[in-house]
This record gives structure tokens, sequence and C-alpha cells, in this order.
């Protein structure tokens, strides 16, 4: 790879610039989350094939037990994070898919202590030539680990060596673009040996030599965290910490990828094509967990945020604990009427049930009172498309989301389709700075879903 | 304790941008101009724009009634209708009485705007379709020409009854330039008007003469991103090579190619017309192209056609080819086409 990707701050065509807001959260260091008195373990976490339930009704389970697997090559086994007894096995709220099965486990009060950290067991002196390839491709899929950024995408079959798609590079996702959220801010600032742990494991189980960690310029103290590590620690040459512009998506895959390596990846394809492995920086530290202590994935790292919420704060919390649950951890709410959002505001999903439980890919919980979420969809009244253009020149994947959304709002499918709606990666830039306030993300996700059913990739 | 959920597809946030503080920012884009337009045609100025904004809003309000629009107040509230008349205020004889401004005005919101389903919808630009109404209802009046105030001292001051007939006319710096390039000499006269052209001291219509207030109105539209400058320099740099191309060629004919863009309605078409976003592709290649063909044919009717000033010819022909430049203008996908 050419040096002079390193050099100079690196950016994409595209983004706009919301409002930070991380200064609610960022000073707040990891802390342990409350002690739950039940846990929902969606058996669908990941993309790919959903986990067929290990254990029955009644069944006692051990904190780390392995209550959820599959066959399938793209899947992820799911874990139970606490010691207890199988509540029910049924549908459970799921913030994407809506409903999902899910294992409801009830905790042992008398035998479950918080979840230690493990970051004080890494330093510099990590050897990751004990490992071989094998074995930590092993670790991570036993781990049932996922992209933690969001996506979900298990985590194995994204490293594991591709004759057919051989890798060169490997980027690391540190950017954290999403407003408010600070909990990848915190884990390498508070883990950074773990995650420098995590990136070489990843790097030999993929067998890459360059490795490029791409931090936003808004969190100078990581960067400054982050090299030291690299320029310390053994056996970390070639592993680069790049500082990317702030600017939302920067953390979008595609958009860093553009930004670090200047090229882009093909339109519905994936960044294998072009050589890459693209991981978050959470999920390089429950990599350095999971192969070196064996433990699976059980727990995250959880930004509770937003101006409604009493107690913000970065909090280590079991996955499967309800957002109801962590909410009243945080002090509850300001106002009666606020809306939750899993994820930051921008991409983030709002529910509709407070016992949904936390996920592998839910990095934050971010909740806007009444007066904020009237300021974005109701107070600024919607008026017709004024064909401003605004909406093209922030989409960072060149798309002409106007004129997808109108196709998609008359019903022309075929019309969206050649204007390429599903390259669209629901950014939400559009919306976001659109004028006269049109949902655009929405009616282009709305035509991705009717789309997928015309042909009959999806139920109806 | 959490009662309420609210639920609604991401993003949960939104910019500061609104359609209405985009037209209110081109009301205060325009306001240096309105100033210039007081200092140089005093009352006529006041009583056009007034007519013509209150016309402009008292019609779409019409519009909404025969429309039977639910709240027909609601369309109102985005300030269009305020920018399209004092547009087409500024883009008329300051002679010109005030029942065919008023005309003028109600043409460029009924059949301009709402006809084609109001804001967003129309292919026109409503203020350019009204003026070219006016000037294919009223050739005369249209092309009577004030001296300013600041030459012409017995204009009536503000406050005091506009006395339309006793008003001194003189020709505009392009109704010399045309005679110009029909004589083949005498475009040193307007050549020597470029500091009253800047500045606006010469005859023209009410909002056109001063190019300094619209710079600087134009300059609070860039700084605000409520336009971007692709357009304006498109149209700007297209009609300076023309301009310039025809200088180089034949001097006496033609005046030189700064006067050209300081003069005439360029500038308030470059900054606040050409930019009107509807009208406009959504492109930024295809906003170069609209704006190469504004300054172009700007330029090819000011020297080679019939009539000395052609903006406004040249942004309706732009506008009605705008779909067939947003066709032409297909974006590719960041990661090129998908291989389907």
């Amino acid at each position: 790879m050419e040096s002079a990707a390193v050099k100079g701050k690196k950016t994409f065509r595209g983004g706009t610039h919301p409002l930070e807001k991380k200064t609610l959260t960022s000073e707040c260091a990891i802390s342990a989350g409350p002690a739950i008195k039940q846990a929902t373990i969606l058996l669908s976490q990941h993309i790919g094939a959903v986990c067929e339930p290990l254990v029955k009704k009644a069944d006692s389970v051990e904190a780390g037990q392995k209550i959820g697997d599959s066959d399938a090559f793209v899947s992820a086994p799911v874990h139970s994070p606490i010691n207890g007894k199988v509540k029910e096995v049924s549908l459970q709220p799921h913030p994407v898919l809506g409903r999902c099965m899910g294992i409801v486990i009830e905790a042992d009060a008398e035998k479950n202590v918080p979840k230690q950290l493990c970051s004080d067991k890494f330093d510099g002196n990590f050897d990751q030539t004990k490992y071989t390839s094998e074995q930590i491709c092993d670790a991570v899929r036993q781990a049932g680990i996922v992209g933690m950024g969001g996506a979900g995408f298990p985590t194995r079959v994204k490293i594991e060596p591709n004759p057919r798609l051989p890798k060169e590079t490997m980027i690391i996702n540190g950017c954290e673009c999403e407003p408010y959220i600070t909990c990848d801010y915190r884990i390498m600032l508070e883990w950074t040996y773990q995650v420098l742990a995590g990136i070489k494991l990843a790097r030999k189980a993929c067998g890459v030599e360059r490795v490029f960690v791409g931090i936003e310029d808004n969190k100078p103290k990581t960067i400054e965290a982050m090299r030291q590590a690299a320029h310390e620690s053994k056996n970390s040459e070639n592993i680069d910490v790049v500082e990317v512009k702030t600017k939302y998506p920067q953390g979008g895959e595609r958009q860093l990828i553009e930004s670090i390596i200047g090229k882009n990846v093909p339109t519905g394809g994936i960044p294998p094509m072009i050589g890459l492995v693209v991981l978050n920086v959470a999920t390089c530290a429950a990599i350095a967990e999971a192969v070196v202590l064996g433990k699976p994935l059980t727990h995250r790292t959880v930004t509770v945020t937003g101006e409604a919420v009493c107690k913000p704060g970065n909090f280590y919390v079991p996955i499967g604990t309800h957002i109801g649950e962590l909410i009243d951890f945080c002090g509850g709410v300001v106002e009666k009427s606020a809306k939750v959002v899993l994820g930051g505001p921008m991409m983030g999903l709002a529910i509709g049930d407070l016992s949904t439980p936390i996920t592998k890919t839910t990095g934050a919980v971010t909740i806007l009172t009444g007066k904020q979420i009237g300021k974005a969809k109701f107070e600024r009244r919607q008026t017709a498309c004024i064909r401003c253009g605004r909406c093209l020149q922030a989409c960072p994947e060149h798309l002409n989301p106007t004129r997808i959304a109108h196709a998609v709002k008359y019903n022309k499918l075929d019309l969206a389709e050649s204007y390429y709606i599903n390259a669209c990666t629901e950014c939400g830039c559009c919306s976001y700075v659109c004028p006269a306030n049109i949902e655009l993300t929405g009616y282009i996700k709305t035509g991705k879903i009717y789309l997928a059913r015309k042909q009959k990739k999806m139920p109806q | 304790m959490l009662s309420e959920l609210n639920v609604s597809p991401a993003p949960h946030i939104s910019g500061p941008m609104s359609t209405r503080s985009v037209m209110l920012d081109v009301v205060i884009g325009l306001s240096p101009t309105m100033a210039a337009a007081i200092i140089f045609f005093r009352v006529y100025a006041v009583i056009l724009t007034a007519a013509c904004v209150i016309s402009a809003v008292l019609t779409e309000y019409a519009c909404n009634l025969l429309l039977k629009k639910e709240n027909p107040l609601e369309s109102l509230g985005d300030f269009s209708a305020v920018v399209t008349g004092i547009i087409l205020a500024f883009s008329i004889p300051p002679k010109l009485p005030v029942w065919a401004a008023v005309i003028g005005s109600v043409f460029a919101i009924a059949i301009g705007k709402m006809v084609f389903g109001g804001l967003g919808a129309n292919i026109f630009n409503p203020a350019m379709a009204g003026r070219a109404f006016l000037m294919a209802s009223f050739g005369v009046l249209m092309t009577t020409w004030t001296v300013p105030a600041t030459i012409d001292s017995t204009m009536p001051q503000i406050k005091t009854t506009a006395v339309y007939s006793d008003i001194r006319t003189q020709a505009t710096p392009l109704a010399l330039s045309k005679e110009a390039v029909k004589k083949g000499e005498g475009a040193e006269t307007v050549n020597k008007q470029m500091r009253a052209l800047f500045f606006g001291n010469v005859g023209g219509c009410v909002g056109e003469t001063s190019a300094l207030a619209l710079l600087i109105g134009g300059i609070y539209l860039l700084i605000r991103r409520t336009i971007n400058i692709h357009i304006p320099l498109a149209v700007l740099l297209s009609a300076f090579v023309f301009a310039l191309f025809a200088y180089i060629i034949e001097p006496q004919a033609n005046i030189n190619p700064a006067a050209h863009l300081l003069s005439g309605g360029l500038l308030i078409g470059a900054f606040f017309i050409a930019t009107d976003p509807v009208t406009a592709p959504l492109s930024i290649k295809g906003m170069w192209i609209f704006g190469i063909g504004v300054g172009t044919i700007t330029m090819l009717i000011r020297i080679v056609g019939e009539y000395p000033e052609g903006v406004m010819f040249s942004i309706l022909l732009m506008n009605a080819v705008t779909p067939l430049i947003d066709r032409l203008c297909k974006l590719t996908p960041a990661g090129g086409k998908p291989n389907v």
C-alpha cells in the first residue's frame, strides 16, 4: 500500500455535519451495568441463519453457556450472560425484525455478580504468534462474535482466509460518526491494549500485514492513545492510526474505505472484493477476550445518552438486558413523552416496546425529548420538494434520493431501481439536510422492502 | 416515568434549513438591491415592489381557495410567493404602471406556478414567466427606461404621490450596446460608463442597475449556502468568455465583457433567478450545463439577436430543458453501476 494513504486528513465525497453532542457521555468511564433480573437472548442478532435454541423451558443455564447455535456457515451462536433458569422460549420484541424467537432467562439472584472488565489482562507485550489462524477463527466462531458496529455480520466469516478473495489490508473502524455515541471512544481510550491485541489477532487470522485504524479528528485523545500504544507495543509494525475528517457518515464501512484507501467498494459488493476487511474496535476487543480468555460475547459496552435521560453514561451491560431496565438504571427519563432510539439519532431504530433487549449490535440507547422530536419532525412543516439538490450533494453513495423517494411514493419501483435504490446505505444524510423536511430515507427504506417482497426475497 | 414512546423512521434529528429559511435568505439577499432601488428610483421602487409582493401573495391565497386546499394559508408560510413578487418587481422598468405590474404578478403566480401544482412543480421560474407575459403584452411600457433619481433630481421623493408623465427617459447601456453592434461602432460610450454600471447610476429595471448591491446579496447567499457557486459561476464565466471573443473580434462594435457582466439582468439572473432551485437541475454537472446555457444564450441574444437583453429568455429556455438535463446527468453510484 502506498504510504501516501497515511498522510493528510482523509475524507469522502458527500455527507453532512450533524451536531456531535458527544460531551454528554464522553468523559464517563465505562462502568458496570445493572444487575439484571431477567435477560432476553434473541436468536437472531446477526446477519445470516437464525440460531436454533439449545435449551428448553426450566433448564438451568450458566453464564457463558451456549444456548443457541446454527449449522449454517453465516451465523453466530448466542450465549447466556447470567446464571439462571430458562423462563420461556418464545417470540420476543426485536429492534429490527419486530418479532423474533428469543430465550428468556430469569436470573438466579444469589449466583450473579457483575462481569469484570478484562482490559487489564492485556498490555503491550501481547504476542499473537502463539495462536494459529484456525485457532483464532474457531474461538471467534465459538464466542459468537459479530460486527458490533451495527451490521452484525459474523466476524469469523469476515476474517477467515478465503482463497477466492484474498485480503490485503485491514481497516479498523474507530470513527463513531453518529452523534451522541461514545462507546467506541471509551473502549479505545480505556481498553487500548485489549483493542490492539484484538487487531493483532484478527490480522494474524486474515493473514494480512497492513492495518489502518481510522479515527475521526474530533477524538484527539484516542488518536494519541492508539498511536502511542501501537508505537510502544511489540509486533505492531504496519499498524497505522489514520486521522480522518469528522463528518457523518465517516464510520460507514464504504465511506471509511473511500477515505483511507481512496477506492470504492463496488455497488452491491463487499469489501473483500477489493482486498479489504473492516472491523469495528469493539469487535476487536471482543476478539481478544474470546481468543485469549476463552470468554464468549455475553456483554457489550452501551452508551445510554440523550437529553431526556437523567444520568447518561457508558455501561458494560449483559446482552439481553431490557431497554426499560437499563433506562431505570440510568435514573429514568426527565419527561413522560420521549423517543427511545437504539443506536444514534441518524440511523438508530426508534422502539415502541421497552422490553426490547440489548443485542450484540446495540452500541447506544439515545433518548430524545419530546421537544427535540417536535423540532425534527413537526415544527418545520413538510413542504413539497423544492428540487434544491441538497440530498444529491449530501448522499455519500452519490445517489439521487429525491427521485428514488418520489418514485417509491408513487409506487414506481422500476424507476426507483433505475436510480439504484439498493445502493442506498440508509445513512439518513438526505433526510437530515432536506429543507422541505421530507422523510427521504424512510421512503427509500420502504421501497427496498417493497422491492425485496416483489422479487420474493422477503416474506410478505 | 416514560409512558409515551414515539416512533418514526430514522434520522431522528434534522438539519437547520427549512424551505422557509431558504426563501427568507433570498429575501435578505435581495435587501441591498432594494436599498439601491430606493436610492435610484425612489417611490417607484417601493410602489412596484409592494404591488408585486402583495398581489403575488393574494393570488396564491386565491388559488389555494379555488383548489380547495385544506389550509389555504399554509403554502404562504414558505415565503416563495414573496420571493417571486420581489424578483418580478426588480425585473420590470421603474415607470411601469402599477396595474401592469399587478397583472404580471398575478400571471406569474397563477399561470407560472399554481397551475403546475404549486411550489416545486413549476417548470418555469414564475417571476420570469410573469415578466415574459408583460413583455409580450406591454412591449413599449416594458422598454421605457427612467433616468435614475441621482441624475434626474425632479423624480418624486418617497412619500409624495408618483406622477408618471413628466419623467425623463433614456436608453439603457444595453440599448446603446445594441446600437453599437448594429452600426459597427460606438461601443466606447458604454465602456466609459463602467463606474456608473457598477454602482447602478444608469437606466434599467428596478433591481438590476446596481451591480454592487447584487454582488453583496449574492455573496450573502453563497456564505449562507442558500445557493451554491456552480450556477452563478457557470453563467458569468460563459457570458464573459462569449463577450470576450466578440470584443476581441470587433472592439468598436462590442462593449467590453466586464460591461456586459455589470449591465442588464445578468447579475440578478445569475445569483437570484437562475439559482431558483425548483427550475434548475439537481446535479452539479447539470447545474454547470444549465448555467453555461443561460450565459451563452444571453450573450447570443445581446450580441447577435434582435433584443438588447436576453437574460429572461435564456433562463426560460434553459428552464424548459431542465428535465432533459436531469435525465442526461444521471448520477453513477459511488461504487460504479451494479453488475446485475
